[in-house]
């Protein structure tokens, strides 16, 4: 499917945003900004204050007898167990609570404040169970079972939790003999690596409204990347058919995962069946926020990685264990993802590899950017660094040497798409003067380069589906219906460029019609995750634009008395290569044509659609992870830093991030190089980030008071970045997906030039001055 | 948040009567920065507000025959630009240039900054090392506390029920008066101090009068003697490592959220190095 | 307690009643229907609903909507004049330095609030300005370059 690039149009072109007129303006609109008229009522969400415990006795009456309360809702109504992957939650908590933040009862009052004071009056006993909060710790035997029905849960046939323990997943990949491989070996290293929790931090909160009619029709307004996901795993937990389902999500205010699949849009449905015909609102605080979505997993991790003497990666083995938090039904899936791309974007021929997803008494570990790849990409591009320097070869000649090349049967048995992972490394190399020694800015500071490669699959089903509707207007401007979530990557325009593309006309008549996406009116997409818009919508937008074409085309044709195949659309007209003829595509396109003499019409109103599903990921192997193809394709990149460490603080300062991807085709270079730029600092935000717990499992700074994201001040001034283009073979125009790869291996990247610099290395996240310091002198501190 | 009333009195007298009202808890609103985030814990208890902002002389940024008078409810933004703050108490103005953001500083004032008293305010250490005195008006009248000895504890001052704090003053400065305030946070923007440090050099007799201020390493703001009284003897390498190295013992720091305690004195040492030097720097 | 209180929100007065405890914030985007301004944190450390008091960046959500009686207040709304976008706007979208769109009405107020004071600001002072402003997405550069871009032509 990769087209002929050679003559476009509109792809590949850096035209505006599609959003950004609305976006400057106040005018584009938020879950939080629609209105719902006086009778809107608001909800809280009273939240579990211990990490483990049984409820003995859950007693509302004074919340109900509080002046102004509509309801109250617990557990005892929201019975059925959901899930996306495995159904280990229920909407509320219904006899056990598993972290500081669990659901125990939404309060639904006529205005904020009565919600908030009502809520406080809640009455709940617990037994205390004992928790366990490290995911290492989670998977010793004698650790307290969070789960003790784990093994009669409803579970997807590619994830495997194990009944009696706290393992929700079980991800196993064996390539190649790594015993004997290890024998073989020059040089062997071994380390262990750890990840806190952090938090998404979206700048637009969660939000969520719900309608609960009489006749049984639902209606959410949700902040959301997966309205079709959201929609699909509410009518399981609340037994409503789908078509009586909807789910309207307008605007995404920063998503990063954090809005995928289900947080309180599940609680605030619920809520709204307790006062049917009203609407119910939610909006968290930030702290609500903190310390009641989901976050990303931590990680204990492994490695054990062996070369031979020229430098050749020949075995590695690695245990991945992820904290997944109080429910894991969208966490293990990135425990298989972290399985099947253990080894990085390394070409090594013997594997084993262990990846476990474990249940906590912490926040519900999901989706975030990355999806498990920084995760593991952090332990791991330190390894391969030291590596390289106890074998005295230069880091990025080592890089290269081992990397991932097209071709390579990979660790799972499948054959490596199209890639050119080489080509990144050189460019960031150029780009941050690889191997020139830079002259710190001042005499207490140490200046030091780092650099770090990545890969990533979109982790998905192996089925997740796309499509688009699209329909010409009178004037000839197009609507185009998708259900992709504009979050701020940029996805509207880019379908507006694939669109104007693939039909012929501007692009400034392209109308994508997606803000809010409606599930009752909108064509189905399975979520706006995975990088997988650009590749997957793109493909559907891109089928759906060629049906219209062609009807058009054919339309012409007849009124003409032509081939269609002799006939094109250039700039909105449709022009004849044969009788030199022009038609304009304003009116034709829904008034169709007259025939000679008008005697009779063709044509009509031209609607069109597409679709797009991958039909060839195949199945793993339970005991080996081996399978022909274990993933639709992989994205690579590399990242360099350069950055200087103040010795007399510890602090540290980002000069500059160089970056390359290779994305296939840019169809919006521009947008590419604010995914890579934005994602840079995201990356080096990350490094710094983490929750922070007491001894009792509560978050200690569930605020951006002390859970701190990067400012403009520490954010470095110069970023890079280059774009690499290897076609995708079914990507549109060759596209491939670049979203959340930016990040990936910023936190590494750094780490690797805090030990040019001054000669440390930090295994355990978050990164601090602190930390820095305190490593730079051991010795001024174990006195 | 929850309800609570709202006053505005447009003197001393009408305010006076609201923070005395029988049986309710009632504070001071000043720039409302710090207020507004605590009225938003549900278990906090306010039923009263009292907005200060319309009480006449309490916007008041002047010279006065005693030094500087900086009334409590002058904004951080005012105090960081003003050209006489900068021309006697620049470590005032330097100070309350890194509040917060600028958005904060458009409304944060100076009595708000003292009365919150957390240890970390930007403001506390540039104003004891400027020797400032705190002037209270109450119903009773007025009444003049030394800046130091205005803070007992982490959030706990002499302030009674009733009292209003006017704002402080700032003693007269010799010609060639030069201070630094140093902040060390974890990250470079909108970020509480972790330690912060103000050094003050006032000319005198032929010499140097020091004063060496520390933040967020005690319970309140503190001052360090024994490091002034070296550096009052001389400013040779040797003696502003001694001088910071007996910051580092007088501090006492805590172990929290930003921080531990060993990092903390340890940087006590090197931010009041680098403050001092940055004093010497500055001499003329 | 119910204030009534006169405002003037992008140059045309409100009146409105307001109870003690609504911030600025809330009764803009509830009672006068400015949902332009946007709620990040309401702790103000984000930036998101930063509004212009009196030509000065405030966050709104820490500004109760009584102490604004009397006072002018201007909101990403009332940027635009006569159907024209303000040059910060028309920059925002020439750097691209929009994505998700959450924190822009808040940056386009710090920004303003800054170039009215310094029309000629540095790459240092507009990153210390807009540092209690945050963005997830963008990584700051091109809304520090927009920025820059609009003080150099000098056009606002």
């Amino acid at each position: 499917m990769a087209q002929n690039t050679s003559e476009l149009n509109v792809v590949g072109k850096s035209v505006p945003r599609i959003d950004a007129h609305e976006k400057v303006t106040g005018a584009a609109i938020y879950v939080d900004d629609m209105q719902f008229g006086p009778g809107l009522l608001f909800g809280k969400i009273v939240r579990s204050k211990v990490p483990h415990a049984i409820i003995k006795k859950l007693d509302v009456s004074k919340v109900l007898a509080y002046p102004g309360v509509k309801a109250v809702v617990t557990g005892k109504d929201t019975p059925k167990p959901f899930g996306l992957y495995l159904k280990d939650r229920t909407i509320f908590v219904t006899d056990r609570v598993r972290y500081v933040g669990d659901a125990i009862a939404g309060v639904v009052a006529i205005s904020e404040e009565i919600a908030e004071k009502a809520a406080d009056l809640i009455e709940v006993e617990y037994e205390e169970l004992p928790a366990v909060f490290d995911p290492y710790e989670s998977f010793q035997p004698d650790a307290p079972i969070i789960h003790p029905d784990l093994g009669k849960y409803e579970v997807v046939p590619f994830i495997f939790p194990q009944a009696g323990t706290n393992i929700s997943q079980h991800f196993k990949l064996r390539k190649g003999d790594v015993e004997h491989a290890f024998d073989q070996c020059a040089l062997i290293l071994e380390d262990t690596f750890r990840l806190p929790q952090i938090q998404h931090v979206p700048i637009e909160p969660h939000c969520a409204v719900a309608r609960w009619d009489i006749d049984g029709n639902v209606t959410v307004w949700a902040a959301s990347q997966s309205p079709f996901a959201q929609r699909d795993l509410l009518a399981q937990g609340l037994d409503v058919p789908h078509g009586n389902l909807r789910v309207i999500a307008p605007y995404v205010g920063g998503g990063f995962g954090g809005k995928a699949g289900i947080s309180i849009e599940a609680n605030v449905v619920a809520m709204s069946r307790a006062v049917k015909g009203h609407p119910v609102k939610v909006r968290n605080t930030r702290e609500e926020e903190f310390v009641g979505t989901n976050v990303r997993q931590s990680v204990h991790a492994h490695y054990k990685i062996g070369v031979d003497k020229d430098g050749n990666l020949l075995a590695m083995e690695a245990q991945y264990y992820f904290g997944g938090g109080a429910s894991n039904e969208y966490g293990v899936n990135i425990v298989r993802a972290a399985g099947y791309s253990c080894t990085g974007p390394y070409d090594i021929p013997n594997v084993k590899g262990d990846s476990y997803c474990l249940y906590t008494n912490t926040q519900i570990g999901s989706a975030m950017r990355g999806f498990g790849m920084p995760e593991i990409h952090w332990g791991l591009e330190q390894m391969m660094d030291r590596m390289a320097e106890k074998l005295g070869i230069d880091k990025a000649e080592f890089r290269r040497k081992n990397c991932v090349r097209t071709g390579d049967i990979i660790l799972t048995g499948m054959t490596m798409p199209d890639i050119d992972l080489v080509a990144c490394i050189d460019k960031v190399a150029k780009a941050i003067n690889w191997g020139k020694k830079e002259e710190p800015s001042a005499p207490n500071k140490k200046r030091g380069k780092g650099m770090a490669i990545m890969w990533k699959a979109p982790a998905m089903p192996p089925n997740p589906g796309s499509s688009a509707i699209v329909r010409f207007n009178e004037d000839a401007t197009l609507n185009v219906y998708v259900s992709g979530q504009e979050i701020g990557q940029g996805t509207f325009t880019v379908m507006a460029q694939m669109a104007a593309e693939a039909v012929g006309i501007p692009y400034e008549w392209v109308r994508i019609t997606a803000s809010p996406v409606d599930t009752k009116y909108s064509p189905y997409e399975w979520q706006t995750v995975a990088s997988r818009l650009t590749w997957s919508m793109g493909n559907a937008v891109r089928a759906a634009a060629l049906d219209v074409r062609q009807k058009v085309l054919d339309v012409v044709a007849k009124y003409w008395n032509e081939d269609p195949k002799d006939l094109d659309i250039k700039n909105g007209i449709v022009v004849s290569y044969k009788s030199e003829k022009e038609q304009p595509l304003q009116k034709m396109v829904v008034y169709g044509l007259p025939n000679e003499n008008y005697e009779g019409w063709q044509g009509g109103p031209i609607v069109g659609s597409g679709s797009f599903m991958p039909t060839y990921v195949t199945g793993l192997d339970y005991d080996t992870g081996q399978g022909a193809r274990a993933v639709v394709h992989y994205t690579v990149g590399a990242q360099a830093v350069d950055l200087e460490v103040d010795t007399e603080t510890g602090q540290i300062d980002i000069i500059k991030i160089a970056s390359a991807y290779d994305v296939g085709k840019a169809i919006n270079p521009d947008l590419v190089l604010t995914q890579i730029e934005g994602g840079a600092v995201h990356g080096m935000s990350s490094a710094f980030e983490g929750y922070v717990f007491d001894e009792k499992g509560r978050m200690v700074n569930q605020s951006l008071v002390d859970y701190k994201i990067a400012t403009a001040m520490d954010a470095p001034k110069k970023i890079h970045g280059d774009i690499v283009e290897t076609p995708l073979e079914d990507g549109p125009w060759g596209a491939r997906g670049v979203g959340e790869h930016v990040m990936v291996q910023t936190a590494p990247a750094m780490a690797n030039a805090i030990a040019d610099a001054v000669s440390i290395r930090i295994n355990n996240l978050p990164l601090s001055a602190e930390k820095v310091y305190m490593m730079m002198h051991k010795e001024e501190f174990e006195k | 948040m929850q309800p609570f009333d709202y006053y505005r009195p447009k003197n001393l007298e009408e305010a006076f009567e609201y923070l005395t009202m029988p049986g309710k808890t009632v504070l001071p609103l000043a720039g409302g920065t710090d207020f507004v985030p605590m009225a938003r814990d549900v278990l906090w208890k306010c039923d009263a507000v009292v907005d200060i902002k319309g009480i006449p002389g309490l916007k008041d940024l002047k010279e006065t025959s005693e030094g500087l008078f900086v009334g409590s409810a002058v904004r951080m933004v005012e105090i960081s630009r003003s050209a006489l703050v900068k021309s006697g108490w620049d470590v005032l103005a330097q100070g309350a240039s890194v509040v917060g953001s600028d958005q904060i500083r458009n409304r944060a004032t100076l009595g708000g900054n003292m009365c919150t008293a957390s240890p970390c305010a930007d403001t506390l250490a540039p104003l004891a090392a400027l020797n400032a005195v705190v002037v209270l008006r109450s119903k009773q009248g007025e009444r003049r506390v030394p800046f130091v000895e205005f803070f007992t504890f982490v959030r706990k001052t002499v302030l009674q029920k009733g009292e209003l704090v006017m704002g402080v003053i700032l003693p007269k400065t010799s010609q060639g008066t030069v201070g630094s305030y140093e902040k060390l946070s974890r990250r470079r923007g909108c970020d509480l101090s972790i330690v912060s440090v103000a050094a003050v050099a006032a000319p005198k007799n032929g010499g140097y009068e020091w004063r060496v201020a520390l933040g967020a390493v005690a319970p309140t703001v503190m001052r360090v003697a024994e490091a002034e009284a070296i550096l009052g003897k001389g400013r040779s390498s040797e003696e502003i490592q001694k001088a910071a190295e007996a910051a580092a013992v007088a501090s006492k720091p805590i172990s929290d959220i930003r921080s531990s305690e060993a990092y903390r004195r340890v940087m006590v040492r090197n931010m009041t190095k680098r403050a001092v030097e940055s004093v010497i720097a500055k001499m003329a | 307690m119910l204030h009534e209180i006169t405002l003037t929100v992008n140059g045309d007065p409100y009146t409105v009643a307001v109870k003690s405890h609504y911030t600025l914030l809330k009764v803009l985007r509830e009672q006068i229907g400015l949902t332009g301004t946007k709620i990040g944190c309401e702790n103000g450390e984000c930036g998101a609903c930063t509004v212009l008091m009196d030509g000065d960046p405030v966050n709104s959500c820490l500004v109760l909507a009584v102490e604004a009686d009397g006072h002018a207040i201007q909101t990403v709304e009332g940027l635009s004049k006569d159907g024209k976008l303000h040059p910060l706007q028309q920059a925002f979208i020439d750097h691209n330095a929009i994505q998700c769109g959450f924190c822009t009405p808040g940056m386009l107020m710090v920004a303003k609030g800054l170039l009215d004071k310094n029309s000629d600001p540095n790459e240092d002072e507009v990153r210390e300005a807009i540092t209690g402003n945050l963005c997830r997405c963008t990584g700051y550069i091109r809304i520090v370059d927009a920025i820059l871009d609009v003080a150099k032509k000098g056009e606002f």
